[in-house]
């Protein structure tokens, strides 16, 4: 398997008018991110991945589908019996609903809007209500998915108007650009041409405070489409005039991607063939540079998705854990089709609680473990407080259902799998927990407990605070 | 005059698209008459008694109150308000709400009922005026001597409002008066003296220039201007009422007073308001999938009021005004309904409930589930970014460069939300886009040849303040699709004056100029003016030209349509529709259907085919592209060669094809090279379902299930709900013995799926002999022999239309009205840029109607779309900044 690590200290190597911009001394790490009053920075993070764990195989503790996690089990609370039932939308499938409903708690509304803010948001506006410290992408969503209908089957991360609250970066490079590319504007060695350069700039966010402000002309939800507009400006201005710094000390151009994206990777439905160990790869570059990000505090809150809700793939390949060979994956040819029904999705309709699910097993145990290397690569940078970024930050773990067969949504968006970091001791870590409550109470109670006074779904809904989840 | 105490005779008026509100009330003068509503701002009618303030009794809100400075000047007389006295009626606080409603829609009314004290008074002495001193006004009504006086601002008019408009000498006597000034957009002014129309002139210019003044009354801000006199009545409208209407509120007369009862009743019944908002949705959501038309369980159909109140097997349903009595609560409360579904929540329950005992009122024809699909899509008015097409084409015509290929690159995608990659709440912003707005400027500049292009506006070009400014209005407007304020020119006049104090040139100056043009808001996004009082109101004359353009052309508007902008003949409708003729003839208009047809189609998808080389082993690559030319060269053959009915797509009997294709359909191919192929002697091809492109849909195992939702969802605009709990939902592959249709027929047969997919299945039984790439064949690969036939269910209607052959079914596709309106709303969507819903119904009843009347073709289409309220207004939000806070 081709795993290129992305290391912090190695060197830069240029793409097309994209530079790094970025000093990485070690010490920078922290220090830039901490407070003033040694508190690390609240952070918020959603990791999704497809398909979820059915309820029963989560009952098994760490001794099969979530073995990978048993490594980091001190730094987790793993949350079953979690119920969803209140995103199931009439009329569309539970892959859709589940998925829409992982860190909002809503149902979807639309194709490409989720019926509420997620977590995430709701935390970033509560602490940083007047946007986030200069150059940081202020929501850093990134995933690797080959459904590509329905937003909410990838994207985890939405403002409060349902909106996606960024533009998913799919591919490696497309993420790595997003957090370090710095923009070249021009010559930059003329000087005067780099006046005149801002100086157009600085008509352009003129025009933008116009409309944002407040004698626009413009309604609420375009005003805010444009401030949106106005925050990556001030960003870009950020990369292209404030951020040229030794280009040495940058992260190297992670390679070029070899697997599918866009259109290609999601042929109308049919699924795509892919080889465990490219997926593993993608993965693992994604993981690297979404980590990188966080550690490099270039961003504090977004959303990482590991496969799309619904997802269709046949894989192939040999699949080792601990230095012993788990299952060799060969969808299509197991499940004796091709196209469609040969992805490895219909081993979630398949599942019987009565039977061995092997594959099932397999795939999810495959998921566990990557989950687990991105998690592991945020608990690797220690900070000032003794904790790591890990246990520092508030990481959801969810997925779209607790059962994928479609015969009962009741069933299927019951026992939805969840799991969190400590949020620097906000929550209890290292249990496993029978939290039998719905996943609106259990976020609100999460939000509470972080200090954000915005709730999820409806404002007249009786909360009820599960407060068994706080330490 | 009629005078109204006496009078008992009922006048029934009517003008078409005004409200008019229904008077009838406690007072004796005006039983059964009626005063127009629509459009109405204020409205003074000095009921009343107290003389500190004189309210407004029109249904706007805020309202605007008037207060009396000196009420010891006043007396109040019996629904007038006598003015003895130094005084004057005014508004504490700007009437941003009249203003904007007005400037906005370049049209207003005055109108006064009123007895002045003398012929005597001059100044002229201010009956009425929204202005800020004696020579800063918007509009003013005064006397002067025995002549009224009316100013009025506009562009050419300038803040005073000069010239008057003066009435001939004896205008004014000291008896009951009633006075009426209207104007329309076009500047056509009438004056009405006692239902008379006296005046009829033309005052140039618009009302954009229009400030948020305060209204006054009996004298001007600062004073000395007192009128004295009686005032009866005094509105104001934000549109130009017709001769007629003038007539009829001469006839009711100045006794008119609103009641309280009168202003509830200008609004929806509590009952209507109930079933449109919540009953109708609620049925739609509940319990359409078995009480509808075609379903009908329990021989109950819940989606037309008559087989709703005639009940079911077991009698009737519903008891209007006693929901305690009516069996459908009393199922739905106990949860017995809806069967084996999430019982109604309790808000659900209420509101049935209420509905119920308040008679259960029943507004609609019949209730079509799609349109609720999308509740509340409306409600949000998203400014719409352009789209990369929209933004290449934009370049290309503003500027004439084409940056298609560096767009294509450097852009990031647009993605499709509700079935179109236009939809404007999906169109958000990343910092990719910034920073290709930006690479993108920089690239069009270097290639424009700028001294060429700023000579277009301004031949003279100099550094100074004037000409520079001159330059950046002229080129403002045109880059910026309308006119540029003196803000913007002073933002952009700082950008020159960097460059010259930098020792750059001119030229150096207007190619910066452009690039932050290029980067405004104003040019990446179609901004319009969103505010105001939370009505509809018409849309800015430039925003109409460029919701033309963009509609037609898919960029911006040429320079003839910015003229007929700056003449405001687009709110003249035959100009419009001349516009509109013009705009169909050109190039861009058959691109932009093009692009419409891909869209709904989804044809981009064919680029992503890969089907599974086991089971296609012959599959060429080649063949999408070759599919996806087939059915774009098939839609501007019928669109725009041959000017057909739209409907047409569904049979006509012609396709194109590359020799690759034709043999890939097994039909005699005529060469290699793309071909015309008349297909009325293949019984197997003829309309869209039956090219490559849609057949596809179904993919590789050419899923009867996928094909028929697509038929259903995007063809005859159906819906259609969840599996039921319990059911294996696993696709099951044909086998020997078992084709594709013996195993749909086996779920339409199964008592759990059958209620739902007997609704979309049968749409794909004529697909049967198509495999998953659209080849034909008989018998598929287990030697199952194919069938073709079936019937077929229409959204809305209660039997299945059988047919015997796809040819059958493209001809009854073709004829069906449910087809028909489906292109009218997908052809709506895709010009509005956002998913319709049940807000919109009346106005796309409207357009089907009038396209399907003028002969249903493309242009018919877009015509009865691009002239509708759906375009020509534009729904404004309510903001305190806008009112008269």
């Amino acid at each position: 398997m081709k795993e290129p690590r992305i290391n912090r200290r190695t060197m830069l190597k240029g793409l097309g008018s994209v530079a790094i911009g970025l000093p990485l001394m070690e010490e920078m790490i922290s220090t830039r991110a901490f407070g003033a009053n040694g508190a690390p920075p609240v952070r918020a993070f959603n990791v999704f991945f497809g398909l979820g764990i059915p309820a029963p195989l989560q009952t098994e503790g760490f001794d099969d589908v979530l073995e990978p996690l048993q490594p980091l089990s001190k730094k987790l609370l793993i949350m079953r019996n979690v119920d969803q039932v209140r995103c199931d939308e009439s009329g569309i499938n539970a892959h859709f609903d589940g998925a829409s409903g992982a860190f909002t708690a809503e149902p979807p509304d639309g194709e490409a809007k989720s019926g509420g803010p997620s977590i995430d948001q709701v935390i970033r506006q509560a602490h940083y209500p007047d946007g986030m410290p200069d150059g940081m992408v202020p929501t850093l969503i990134a995933g690797t998915y080959f459904r590509r209908s329905r937003v909410s089957r990838y994207v985890h991360s939405y403002n409060y108007d349902g909106t996606v609250a960024a533009t998913i970066q799919e591919k490696p490079r497309d993420l790595f650009n997003r957090v370090f590319g710095t923009v070249t504007v021009g010559d930059d060695s003329d000087a005067l041409q780099q006046h005149l350069k801002r100086s157009v700039l600085d008509s352009v966010v003129g025009q933008y405070r116009h409309f944002t402000g407040a004698n626009s002309p413009l309604g609420s939800a375009s005003k805010g489409r444009l401030k949106d507009h106005l925050e990556r400006i001030r960003e870009f201005e950020q990369r292209a005039y404030e951020m040229h710094l030794d280009e040495a000390e940058g992260p190297k151009v992670p390679p070029r991607s070899e697997i599918a994206h866009g259109g290609e990777a999601d042929p109308g439905g049919e699924g795509i063939d892919m080889r465990l160990d490219d997926l593993v790869t993608e993965w693992r570059l994604m993981s690297d540079l979404y980590a990188l990000a966080v550690q490099m505090d270039r961003t504090r809150f977004g959303a990482l998705t590991f496969l799309a809700a619904g997802e269709r793939l046949r894989i192939t390949g040999d699949y080792h854990y601990g230095g012993r060979k788990v299952f060799t994956f060969d969808d299509a040819r197991q499940l004796s089709a091709s196209g469609s029904g040969g992805c490895s999705h219909e081993w979630w309709h398949k599942f019987n609680e009565s039977k061995k699910n092997e594959q099932l097993r397999a795939h999810a145990h495959m998921k566990m473990r990557e989950v687990a290397y991105f998690l592991n690569r945020l608990d690797e940078t220690k900070e000032p407080n003794g904790r790591s970024i890990l246990e520092n930050s508030l990481i959801t773990v969810s997925t779209e259902s607790g059962d994928g067969r479609h015969s009962d949504s009741k069933r299927e968006l019951s026992g939805v799998f969840h799991a969190i970091t400590g949020a620097n001791g906000t929550f209890k870590t290292g249990q496993i927990m029978d939290v039998g409550h719905e996943g609106i109470d259990v976020y609100n109670s999460m939000l509470t407990a972080v200090g954000a006074k915005d709730r999820l779904g409806p404002k007249n809904r009786e909360q009820l605070a599960v407060d068994q989840i706080r330490a | 005059m009629v005078k109204s105490s006496h009078v008992t005779f009922l006048v029934a008026l009517v003008f078409s698209g005004l409200s008019l509100v229904d008077i009838r009330s406690q007072s004796p003068s005006d039983a059964g008459v009626a005063r127009a509503q629509s459009g109405l701002q204020v409205l003074y009618d000095f009921s009343g008694t107290a003389v500190e303030a004189v309210e407004d009794r029109s249904a706007a809100t805020p309202p605007i109150r008037l207060r009396v400075t000196n009420p010891k000047a006043v007396e109040r007389n019996g629904g007038s308000l006598v003015i003895k006295g130094v005084t004057r009626l005014q508004s504490d606080r700007s009437v941003g709400r009249v203003v904007d409603s007005i400037r906005r829609s370049g049209e207003l009314t005055l109108e006064a009922w009123i007895t002045p004290a003398n012929t005597e008074q001059s100044g002229p002495a201010r009956i009425f005026s929204i202005s800020n001193g004696s020579s800063q006004r918007n509009i003013t009504l005064g006397q002067e001597g025995d002549k009224y006086d009316i100013r009025l601002r506009t562009t050419q008019t300038g803040v005073n409002g000069l010239p008057s408009l003066t009435l001939k000498p004896g205008s004014a006597r000291s008896e009951l008066t009633h006075i009426v000034y209207t104007r329309d957009r076009s500047g056509l002014t009438r004056v009405f003296l006692n239902g008379d129309q006296v005046v009829e002139k033309n005052i140039g210019g618009s009302t954009e220039g229009w400030e948020r003044f305060r209204i006054t009354l009996a004298d001007e801000f600062g004073g000395k201007r007192l009128w004295k006199g009686t005032y009866h009545l005094i509105a104001i409208y934000s549109r130009d009422l017709l001769p007629g209407e003038v007539k009829a509120h001469y006839e009711v007369g100045p006794d008119f007073t609103v009641s309280d009862a009168t202003l509830a009743k200008s609004k929806r019944s509590r009952g209507a308001e109930l079933f449109e908002d919540h009953i109708a949705p609620m049925f739609a959501k509940h319990c359409l999938e078995c009480h509808d038309s075609a379903t009908a369980k329990g021989k109950l159909d819940l989606s037309k009021k008559s087989t709703l109140f005639a009940g079911g097997s077991g009698g009737e349903v519903i008891v209007p005004g006693k929901a305690a009595e009516s069996y459908l609560f009393e199922s739905v409360e106990s949860n017995e309904m809806p069967e084996d579904r999430t019982p109604l929540s309790s808000r659900e329950k209420e509101l049935l409930k209420e509905w119920i005992n308040e008679g259960a009122e029943w507004t609609l024809g019949q209730i079509d589930p799609v349109v609720y699909e999308h509740e509340g899509a409306a409600e949000e008015n998203w400014l719409r970014r352009l789209t990369v097409d929209e933004y290449v084409e934009t370049v290309r015509s503003a500027v004439g460069v084409d940056i298609q290929r560096e767009a294509g690159e450097i852009l990031p995608k647009d993605l499709r939300a509700d079935g179109f990659s236009n939809t404007a709440y999906n169109l958000n912003v990343d910092m990719g886009h910034v920073s290709a707005y930006a690479q993108l400027a920089s690239i069009i500049v270097e290639r424009m040849n700028i001294p060429e292009f700023s000579r277009r506006f301004e031949r003279k070009l100099k550094f100074t303040d004037k000409d520079m400014g001159r330059l950046i209005k002229k080129m403002g407007k045109w880059l910026l699709r309308g006119p540029v304020d003196d803000g913007e020119i002073i933002l952009y006049r700082g950008i020159s004056t960097s460059v010259a104090s930098a020792g750059g040139s001119l030229n150096d100056a207007v190619g910066y100029i452009v690039e932050a043009m290029l980067q405004s808001p104003r040019f990446i996004y179609r901004l319009e003016n969103q505010r105001g009082d939370g009505s509809f109101w018409p849309v800015g004359q430039y925003e109409l030209a460029s919701r033309l353009s963009y509609s037609l052309w898919g960029g911006p508007p040429d320079e003839e349509l910015m003229r007929a902008a700056d003449e405001n003949e687009l709110f003249d409708r035959p100009l419009l529709e001349g516009q509109i003729d013009r705009m169909l003839k050109d190039p861009r208009a058959v691109g932009q259907s093009i692009r419409f047809i891909s869209e709904w189609l989804n044809l981009n998808r064919l680029a992503n085919l890969r089907p599974a080389s086991e089971k296609y082993p012959k599959w060429d690559p080649a063949l999408a592209a070759d599919m996806r030319q087939e059915t774009e060269l098939f839609f501007r053959e019928i669109v725009w060669n041959q000017k057909r009915p739209l409907s047409d797509l569904m049979n006509a009997q012609i396709t194109f094809a590359t020799g690759r294709l034709a043999e890939h359909y097994g039909i005699p191919v005529k060469g290699d090279e793309l071909q015309r192929y008349d297909l009325s002697q293949v019984s197997s091809r003829g309309g869209l379902m039956t090219q490559g492109s849609v057949l596809t849909v179904g993919g590789d195992d050419a899923s009867m299930v996928t094909r028929g939702l697509f038929m259903l969802h995007d063809v005859l605009r159906g819906t259609v709900k969840d599996p039921p709990p319990g059911l294996d939902t696993t696709p099951v592959p044909s086998s020997p013995g078992k084709s594709n249709r013996f195993i749909s027929q086996v779920r339409i047969d199964s008592t759990s799926c059958g209620g739902c997919h007997g609704k979309f299945e049968p749409m794909a039984f004529a697909f049967e002999k198509y495999d998953g790439l659209g080849s034909f064949r008989e018998r598929d690969e287990f030697s199952n022999l194919l069938r073709e036939d079936g019937a077929i269910l229409i959204p809305g209607e209660a039997k299945a239309k059988p047919f015997a052959t796809a040819a059958e079914l493209m001809d009854l596709l073709a004829a069906s009205d449910r087809v028909k309106e489906t292109i009218t709303w997908k052809v709506t969507q895709w010009v509005l840029g956002r998913p319709l819903e049940a807000r919109d119904v009346p106005a796309i009843d409207s357009i089907h109607e009038a396209s399907q009347k003028n002969g249903g073709t493309y242009a018919d289409l877009m015509k009865a779309i691009l002239t509708s309220d759906l375009v020509c207004k534009t729904k404004t939000e309510f903001t305190d900044s806008s009112s008269n806070g």
